[in-house]
This record gives structure tokens, sequence and C-alpha cells, in this order.
């Protein structure tokens, strides 16, 4: 049966906004910085089958992966009334260790549940070699605790043993505990909602508009696909290194359009390195399903539908495919960002008026931890993003200093960073000219200063140091990152990615990479 | 003399007490000047006999806030912190919209080159790490000078915590003569972003402000005495001379006077935990009044935050004008574009694209001579013939236009349970108070939806921002960041009251400025607090147990609360509340009554039934000859001068004394 354009946009309006009061009352109830301050998480909502039904406006990369925790949860777990599942595998249904994903059956009568609803968020830190837990490492077994799909609440009680497992583990338990909070918090949130629509439009109506919203995001996604000219585009960028002296790493993709289909083939892929850079198959099908959502020029609800036209070939064994035990914090944050850049490569030969030069392509990723002197020894642990530039796009400059493509968390105002950690912001401020120069020019990356007040351990996860992103159409590449350590009137410069100590008085400079130019300048 | 004056888009409406009863007057805006509408009303005011005593003006204005959404504020120049000059365009770092590649964001208010860093820096205890020498701070000084800036926002880090180098330098830029912004005193809170944005913004509006307020004043000079106040956007009003300096506090004047309009007709009526639902052409504003009024200190006006505190109004992009459209997959889309003024929908004459109000005159709902009491005609055969056209896979023209508005209904919908379930609240338990000139034609079906058993539809729904704004007190917010944990009530004490003394000192002083004895005054305080480690916090009254109230406040919003979990302080608020006289409006005798008998006529409308239109006989009702105690059953549609009323069946609608009609569902 045909939906009812009217009902189905209402239904569209009700998932959507059930998506978005989790996302309300997980930020406002969390504890971290991290998810408060910097909006690291998102939320979603499942059909039974565990397609996502409508997804919050939080993170791109937790988009197309998101789906996989639930399909993991539901494999793994007899999921009841009043249970919740926690995981952060990687290899089942996970990103990378930092990310905590939340399940929650929505059951609403008797026999399996109806709906699910998830989410998640990044924790500044679980535990590993690192504090922050997102350094340097060659085996996940060093980059935290890996928490298969458990329950942490059953029949509606907490897991004490698993809790404190997991709390044990890590630098910072009661910040956890109180995240986790928040998360359950959010689901519950969902599940009542939830509850209301269906009591009120009824389970079959509910039931039928829930697969015609599938539907109709397929026929946004084909209606977009059509507007692509048949063919094979190719694509393929690099990453600097894996941190351990492998490098540069291609990602190579050949995009075949026909129709209104998409086949995103990544054969050619540099093979998983040692370094923790490594993509997990969930993270690769996350920055797809990103780029060809934004060739869909309308506000289209992010459900699993959207996807069912296009197929995402990554052979195992990549980097957009790696299989354990391979160390993955870097994958989600950095690798994805060029598995984006190599797709829009491939794009920009088929829509040239349609796709950006090259972003920043890195998420700067720091991490800072040690003992506070001020606060009697108290362990910190603490994790920012660096905006950079925009690439220009046909007809726009590029935008300055801020986050693109899989990433959108905000900064750390500077008047709670230092009040929380023993840090002084000494530079927060645009790095004027490292736009790559073009008819319209690539944004400009920051330069950011850190002074250390405590001996303090310090992890970079960064990219594009070697080679600027791209300019496109005869635009100039923006210029590469750099980071850099100033201890007593010394400047040292430090690699993309590296775990180092350095005592009280010392100064990082991290300085992000500027986004590519579009079009020749004019001359005159 | 007390008169209120509220600048609209398109009328300025002035309400005022003559001989101690309410009159009201409705007057063209003028939007290149607003201030002379002002100055007409005035003349026509008072030019009349009975006008007498000391005039006392209240001005809502969108002079701000227009010149804040068309960037038509003055040229602002900055000084930071030396190497946080771009802050400003950096903003949170984050981009408005996701999966756009030609996403935007505002240009910031100051451009780099009128942006600069005094060498100076304060630790988040406020510590002095590097005092700025008088050399440095005259070099900065001078440098702005050079710039040429109309006024000067200055923001310097943890300047809440210790204030000398802004004080220091604003003192010098003032000596030259500048119109200075200074952050600690309009907005002594942590978060340098929002801090600095908030600031800057409210230089930008200070020329625009301040040469109508100038203008005003001129309109006012000849009556002695007078006393020019100016609707706040957190629901208070303040003198002139106060918003002259900082006019960011008003940025929300307009839609703040439909919010107290709304709070003071309801709480005659007896309801005082209200929802207000205010509709207009292009937009819709919601709130939520839990007996006193919510502020914010997180809303965001043009796409930039504005960090003083505001009332919590919760604006979504839908109203009469919203345009309605298939996507490319088939679903029905309201919104947000709109019809606007011009073309304007299909039935104004010029628009061919189908909106809310066509739908509403399809389905009989708008009064078939027009709108504005027959001086506006409407042209029902144009809008059906380009609805027909527009119709696509639907039925008919009804059905189309059933689905438009059901639709944007939960557009509203959602703008509701943003503010009350979200945040806590059941709508249950509140009345929805609708205006607008729309806000009538959706309640019924908005309050079913969200199980609010209740509508008031106020008297003089045009007029009630500036009936608001003549019962506003005058309310002034300070506040501080202070930040410290809190290992019990009794071991903060003495650390909260020297924080309340060191900002309640400033409120004294302005409190006397408005005129206001020390025992006309009542003070609010709150104290902003969280469990140590959180990101946000919660404002709970300082009096009384207020760790007690934190946990309960926490477990209401967030569902979960842990009194062993450590709490600290973030900041502290004090508002001070100067009672201005009440409205002397008095009940009339309700007398109960049918209100078959003053009906205007019958004909079909278009109700949904079982989830499909269908068309009823509807009683059709002139406003102005119903009176207090008059009742009626729907289907029924209520006209009167610039607002349509539906009451679907299954409702009913009586008169209550104070003119108010308020709807219910039928009992039984």
């Amino acid at each position: 049966m045909k939906p009812d354009p009217i009902r189905l946009e209402i239904f569209k309006n009700l998932f959507h906004s059930v998506a978005e009061e989790m996302g309300a009352a997980l930020r406002r109830s969390a504890f971290s910085p991290n998810i408060k301050e910097r909006r690291d998480y998102s939320c979603a909502v499942f059909n039974s089958a565990g397609d996502v039904l409508a997804m919050g406006d939080h993170m791109p990369v937790h988009l197309g992966s998101m789906p996989m925790s639930v399909a993991a949860a539901i494999r793994e777990l007899d999921l009841g009334p009043g249970d919740v599942a926690l995981l952060n595998d990687p290899y089942c249904g996970g990103t990378h260790l930092p990310d905590f994903t939340m399940v929650m059956p929505v059951h609403l009568g008797k026999g399996s549940p109806m709906f699910y609803v998830a989410n998640r968020a990044h924790h500044a830190d679980v535990g590993g070699s690192q504090p922050g837990s997102m350094g340097l490492a060659r085996q996940i077994y060093q980059e935290g605790i890996r928490i298969p799909p458990v329950k942490i609440f059953t029949g509606g009680r907490i897991v004490r043993d698993v809790l404190s497992l997991i709390v044990s583990n890590v630098r910072t338990p009661r910040e956890r505990e109180g995240d986790l909070a928040a998360q359950v918090a959010a689901c519950r949130t969902g599940g009542r909602r939830l509850e209301e629509i269906v009591a009120k439009y009824g389970r079959g109506e509910v039931n039928r508009y829930q697969a015609h919203l599938l539907d109709y995001s397929e026929r946004m996604m084909r209606s977009a696909l059509r507007n692509i000219p048949p063919g094979t585009w190719r694509g393929e960028d690099v990453l600097d290194d894996d941190g351990l002296g492998a490098g540069p790493l291609p990602i190579r993709v050949a995009i075949r359009i026909r129709d209104d289909r998409a086949e995103v083939d990544f054969r050619g892929t540099a093979p998983q390195c040692e370094g923790s850079i490594n993509a997990v198959y969930a993270i690769t099908y996350s920055a797809v399903f990103y780029v060809f959502r934004c060739l869909i020029h309308d506000q289209v609800p992010a459900t699993s539908g959207l996807m069912r036209p296009i197929r995402v070939l990554a052979p195992e064994g990549t980097l957009v495919n790696a299989l354990p035990p391979a160390a993955v914090a870097g994958g989600n944050v950095e690798t994805s960002q060029r598995i984006v850049d190599s797709l829009l490569r491939a794009l920009a030969q088929a829509l040239p008026d349609q796709v950006p030069a090259a972003s920043q392509g890195s998420m700067n990723n720091l991490t800072l931890g040690g003992a506070d002197p001020g606060r009697r020894g108290a362990i910190f642990a603490y994790y920012e993003t660096i905006a950079g530039g925009m690439g220009a796009r046909p007809g726009l400059d590029g935008l300055s200093g801020i986050h693109t493509h899989m990433t959108n968390s905000l900064n750390t105002p500077v008047e709670v960073l230092e009040h929380d950690v023993p840090v002084r912001v000494r530079r927060y401020s645009l790095r004027r000219g490292s736009g790559g120069d073009g008819r319209w020019r690539g944004g400009d990356g920051i330069v950011r200063e850190i002074e250390l007040l405590a001996r303090t351990q310090i992890g970079i996860l960064s990219d594009r140091r070697e080679r600027g992103p791209y300019g496109l159409a005869g635009g100039q590449d923006g210029a590469v990152g750099r980071n850099e350590l100033l201890l007593n009137g010394e400047t040292r410069s430090l690699p993309a990615k590296c775990s180092l100590e350095a005592p009280a008085g010392a100064v990082l400079r991290i300085l992000t990479p500027g986004g590519g130019g579009w079009g020749k300048k004019e001359s005159g | 003399m007390r008169i209120a004056i509220d600048t609209g888009g398109t009328f300025t409406d002035c309400v005022f007490l003559r001989n101690g009863r309410l009159e009201i007057l409705k007057l063209p805006s003028m939007r290149e000047n607003p201030a002379r509408a002002v100055a007409q009303a005035l003349e026509a005011i008072l030019g009349r006999p009975g006008g007498s005593g000391r005039l006392e003006l209240t001005c809502g204005t969108t002079v701000g806030t227009n010149a804040l959404l068309e960037r038509r504020g003055g040229r602002v120049s900055l000084v930071t912190t030396s190497g946080f000059e771009d802050v400003i365009e950096i903003g949170r770092q984050d981009r408005p919209r996701l999966y756009d590649f030609f996403v935007t964001r505002p240009e910031p208010l100051v451009p780099r080159d009128r942006r600069f860093g005094l060498a100076e820096r304060v630790d988040s205890a406020g510590n002095v790490l590097e005092a700025p020498g008088e050399e440095e701070l005259d070099r900065v000084a001078s440098e702005v000078a050079s710039s040429r800036p109309e006024a000067v926002a200055l923001c310097l880090l943890f300047s809440f915590a210790n204030p000398a180098h802004e004080r220091e330098l604003a003192r010098r830029l003032r000596a030259r003569g500048f119109a200075v912004s200074v952050s600690h005193e309009i907005l002594a809170e942590f978060r340098e972003y929002e801090r600095t944005a908030t600031i800057v913004a409210n230089a930008y509006l200070t020329p625009a402000v301040g040469s109508y307020l100038d203008e005003i004043g001129k309109s006012v000079a000849r009556r002695r005495g007078a006393r020019v106040r100016v609707m706040q956007s957190n629901g208070g009003i303040a003198s002139a001379e106060l918003a002259g300096r900082e006019p960011v506090r008003t940025v929300l004047s307009g839609p703040a006077g439909g919010v107290l309009g709304a709070k003071s007709v309801a709480a005659l009526a007896g309801f005082e935990r209200i929802i207000t639902f205010d509709m207009g052409g292009t937009s819709t504003d919601v709130s939520l009044i839990d007996g006193d009024l919510r502020t914010t200190a997180e809303s965001h006006v043009a796409g930039m935050p504005v960090a003083v505190p505001m009332l919590e109004i919760h604006t979504v992009g839908a109203g009469g004008g919203s345009i309605a459209r298939f996507d490319d997959a088939g679903a029905l889309r309201v919104g947000p574009e709109s019809a606007g003024a011009d073309p304007g929908p299909i039935c104004y004459g010029r628009g061919e694209r189908p909106t809310v109000t066509d739908a509403h005159l399809i389905l009989g709902r708008l009064a078939p001579e027009g709108l504005l009491g027959g001086g506006f005609p409407l042209d029902e055969a144009r809008a059906r013939h380009y609805m027909d056209r527009a119709r696509g896979p639907v039925g008919s023209v009804e059905e189309f236009a059933w689905g438009i508005l059901a639709v944007v209904n939960t557009t509203m919908e959602k703008a509701i349970r943003v503010i009350s379930i979200e945040r806590g609240h059941d709508p249950r338990d509140y009345t929805l108070v609708a205006f607008g000139g729309a806000g009538g034609l959706h309640a019924c079906q908005l309050a079913a939806a969200l199980g609010i058993p209740r509508v008031l539809v106020p008297k003089f729904p045009g007029g009630l921002s500036a009936l608001g704004i003549l019962a506003a007190d005058v309310v002034k917010d300070f506040s501080r960041t202070v930040r410290m944990e809190i290992p019990s009530r009794s071991a903060v004490r003495g650390p909260l009251a020297r924080a309340f003394a060191g900002i309640e000192a400033r409120g004294w002083r302005a409190m006397k400025a408005e005129g206001f004895a020390r025992n006309r005054v009542r003070i609010e305080r709150l104290l902003d607090l969280r469990y140590v480690g959180q990101g946000y916090e919660l404002s709970v009254p300082a009096a009384g147990d207020f760790l007690a109230s934190f946990h309960r406040t926490h477990e209401r919003r967030y569902g979960y609360a842990d009194p062993s979990w450590r709490v600290e302080l973030v900041n502290v608020r004090s508002r001070f509340i100067g009672r201005t006289p009440g409205l002397p409006v008095r009940p009339r005798r309700e007398v109960r009554r049918d209100a078959a008998s003053v009906s205007i006529g019958r004909r079909a409308s278009v109700f949904p039934s079982r989830g499909r239109p269908r068309s009823l006989t509807t009683t059709l009702y002139d406003r102005a000859r119903l009176v207090p105690g008059h009742r009626l059953a729907g289907p029924a549609v209520i006209f009167e001068y610039s607002a349509t009323t539906v009451i679907p069946p299954g409702w009913e609608a009586r008169m209550d004394r104070y003119e108010n009609l308020i709807l219910e569902p039928v009992r039984g």
C-alpha cells in the first residue's frame, strides 16, 4: 500500500523528535566536558530488525555505524524488558574503544521488542596505556578496556559487577559512572516516547509507517544517485603514516554509478597497519553514508533506507576493514576523514560543481593526562579535537577554524579547560594564510598553544602533516599541519602521531591544516 | 499616565490607562523609523483630554532584533586578551548544518582588522599572571581609536574572576569618548565565546538602539518628569538609560511582551501554569510559565549566542505563511520556507504556492469576507485553483488542506514538547494561551494532541504584547561566576553571602536609579549548581535547602540524582524586581447563557474525523457580540478583528468575566 504523504511526514517528525529528545537528555545530564561541552555523542531509534529509523543531528561518524552496535547487541544477548546492553568493542559493533554504546529494547507488549533505542558517547578515558585512550598503540589490548555486548541493566536493575569491572579499568571512574547514568537516562527517555507514540497511533499504523519511512529515504537516495553521471569514478588519497614508520598509506576507491545505484569499492587500499589508525568496517560504511547523504539537497531523515541502493566493498585486512587485534583508536577520527577525501576526489570528476576541495582532513586529537599537583595529585584525563580549514566550494570560500565532515564536536572553552585541567592556553587563533589559494580560497586552520602546568603525558593523533589537503579545479593545496613542543627556549617538531611526557612549563603548539582552494585564481 | 507601546512588523499597538480605564490604539508601524510611529501614537493619546499625571511610557521594540537580523548595527572594535582575538570567529568550532557541503555561518560582527589583543592574563582563580603596563594600555587604546569605531567591545579572559584589566582599559577608552561595552559589567560569567559574542552584540546595537531611544526621549521632552522604560528580553522593564547602555538585553523585547501579557491575563482568569502559543505569519513562539517567568542564558539570535538572561521562548519557523510542497520522495512538507507578506498566501492575490492560511480558507475557517473585519478580502476561488494544481497524489483539495494543517501541527507540537516534556513538565497540568493571528486556529487541535485540558484565547489577542508591557515589573539581573565545591550548606554560607553582597550593591544602586525605594523591591536569589564534573548547571533558589532542591530538580529533569555525589556552585544570580502597579482590569458579571442567539450564521467547514476530513455544519460568531457567560459548542468559528478561533467538534467555549475565551473538551 502506498503511504499517505501526510502521515509519512508526521511519522518522520515523530521519530526524529524521539532521537532529538534523547540527545537533549544525554547532553544536559552527562558529566564529562567531552559529552556536555563538546557534544561528542549520537542518539538513534531502530526498528525491530535493527534498521535506523531516526538519528539526531549529532556526530556523522556515528551515523552508519550505530546499526552495527544494535545488530551485535541483538545477536549476542537476549534482551528482555528493562535490560540495557553496553558495548565498545570495535570488532563487535563498536568503532573505537572510547565510544561506549548503549542499546535498549523497547518491548511494548508481549513478544520481541518493537524498537531499539541506542546512544553512543565518547568517554574521555577508557583505560589502556595512555590517559585519554587515544594514543599510539600496536594492538587493541593497549588501547583500553574492551567490552563486548554485555548487560549493564537487567530487568531495570543495574548490574553492579559489570559497572565496577569497567570503572576499575579507567582513570576517572566517577566521571564514567556519571556519563553512563546519563546514557541510560537518554535510553529511557527514548523508550517512553516510543511508548506514547504507539499508544496514540496503534501498533499496526506505527509499524507500517516505520517501513514506509525506510522506503521513503531509499527513494530520496535513488533520486540523488540518478543525478550523478553513470560510470566509474576513481579517487585516491593518502594518510601520512601510521605513527610507527609506515607510510604513506593510500586509500583507493572506485565509485560505480549505474542508474539509481552505487557501488563503492575500496579494493587497492593499503593493508591494515601496525599503528592505531585502522578503521573497522563500520567506520568506512559511515563515511560512505555521510558523503552520499550530503548529495541529497533536502532535509531527509538519516535512516538505514538511505543506504539500500549503495553497496560498500571493503576488503578484509585493509585499512578500511581491519581485523583484530589491530589498534583502531585513530581509525574513527583520522582514517574516516581520509576515506571522505578519497570519495570526494572521485565524485569531483562526476559532479565538479557540487564537490568541495579537501578540508583539513584530521581531527588533531590531543589527549593530556597525569596527576594535578593543584588538586592533591588527583588524576586527570582530557581529550580534545582541534578544528581546521574547510575546503573551498565551487562558488564559496571554505570556512576557517571549523570542524568538517565526520565530526562536529565543540571546543572546550578556555575558561572551562583551565579550571578543570592543569594547563594554560596561550593562544587560540586562526592560522592566517593556511588555506589554499584559488578562485575560491580554502579556510584557514587554527593555532592552539597549551602550556602545561604539571608533568603531563601527551598523546597526539593527527594527519596531513606531510601532504596538504588537496585543491580542486586548479586551486592550491591547503597548508600542512604542524605539531611542536616549546621547552627551555627551544622549539622541537613533533611527529604527526606520538606519545610523550613533558614537564611543567613546556608549551605544546598545534597548527592545524588549511583547506584546499577551488579553481584557478584569476590574475590581476 | 501609563502608556505601553509595542512596535510590531505591521502595527504599533498602544495600551494605556485613561481615567482608570484601559484603552487601545493601533497605528501602522514605520519600519524605517519606528520612533516616529511612537511619537505619533503619543501625540494621538496625549492630545486628547484625560491623560494627566506624570507620563510613564514603556516601549517594546524590535530595533535591536532587526539590527541583528538585518546586520545593520554599528561599527564595532573589539579588544580581547592577546592570542584570543579570533575566538569570536572560531566560535565553538562547529558548523550549523552537518550534511551540507555548502554550509555557511554568520560572519562575525567584528571583522579581523578591528580586533585587538591586549597583552595581559588572569588565571581561573583571578590571580594576575601578566599585568598590562601603561604603555600597553595606551597602545591598545590608540589602535582602537584609529580604527574609528562607533562602539567598543571589551572582553578579556577570566574577567569575571578579576575585572581589574578590563576596568583599566575601559576607563581609558571612555576617557577618549567611546561607548564601551565591558564584559564583566554586562555578563560576569564564564565561557569566553558566548560572553564575547554577547558583548560584541551589545556594542553592535548601541548606536541603533541609542538613536531610537534619543528620538523617543525628544518626543516626551515636553512632559516634565516623564519616565521612559524599555521592555527587556528577561520579562522585565528597565530605564531607557540602561537599555541604551545594554541594548543586548532588549533583543527579545517584543516576544517577551507577549509572554507577559499572556501571563497577566491568565493569572486574572485564575491560571498560573500556562504554555503560551503565539503563531504569526512566518514563525511561532512558545514558552512555558510555571507560576514564575523562566529565563535561560543559552539563547541564540540570528545564529549567534546571546548569553544574558532571556525568557525561555522557543521559536519555530512555521506560521500562517509557511509553504507546503511535496519532496522528491513524496512526503508533504510544510515550511520553513514562507510566502511572507510578498507574495503572501495564494488567497491574498499574488502568491501561487499553497500555505497554511490557504488551507484554513479552503476548510472554511476564515471569515468569508476576509481578514481585519472585511478590510482585507481573501480570494477563495484562487486558492482552490492553485491548491488543486499542487495537491499531488492527495485525493481532494480538502484533504490536501487538512494534510497541510496536520503537518504544520506536528511542528508546533514538537516545539511545545521541547519546552514542556523535555524540561520535565507535563502539559496536562497547563493551560494553552493562544494568540497571534493564527494561534486560535490551531490551539484546540494542538491541545488535544498534547493532552492539554484547556485553551485560553485572550481578549485583544492582537494587543497582548502591549498589555504585557504595561503590566511588566522592573526586573534587573545580576550574576557572577563563582566556582566552588559545596561540601555542606553551612560551609559555604560565608562565601555565598559575600558573593551576593558583591553583585547586589550594584543592584541596589540600579533600582534606586529606577526610582524604587528599598521596600518596594523584591530580590530572587538563584544558584547555578551541578554535580562536580558536569558541564551544565541547573538554577535553584538560594533560599532554604538548595542542595535538596538541586537533587530534586535534577531527578525531575533528567530522571536521576544521587545525594551522595558532590555538588559544585558555578554562578550566583540575583534578580531585582520592582513592582509596578497592577492592571486595573475589573471583571464583568458572568451570566451563563447560550450564545446561539447571537450567532451570525452557519456554513460548512471541514474537520478531521477518524483521520479523514469531513464537512460539518459550523456555527459562526462575531466575538464582539459575545458577552461574559456566553457558551457555545463546536463545531464553531469565532471571528474578530485580527484573529480567528476554531472550536472543533467535541469542544465547547465560554467567555469568562474578563472576556477571555475559555475552550475545553466537552466532558463525558
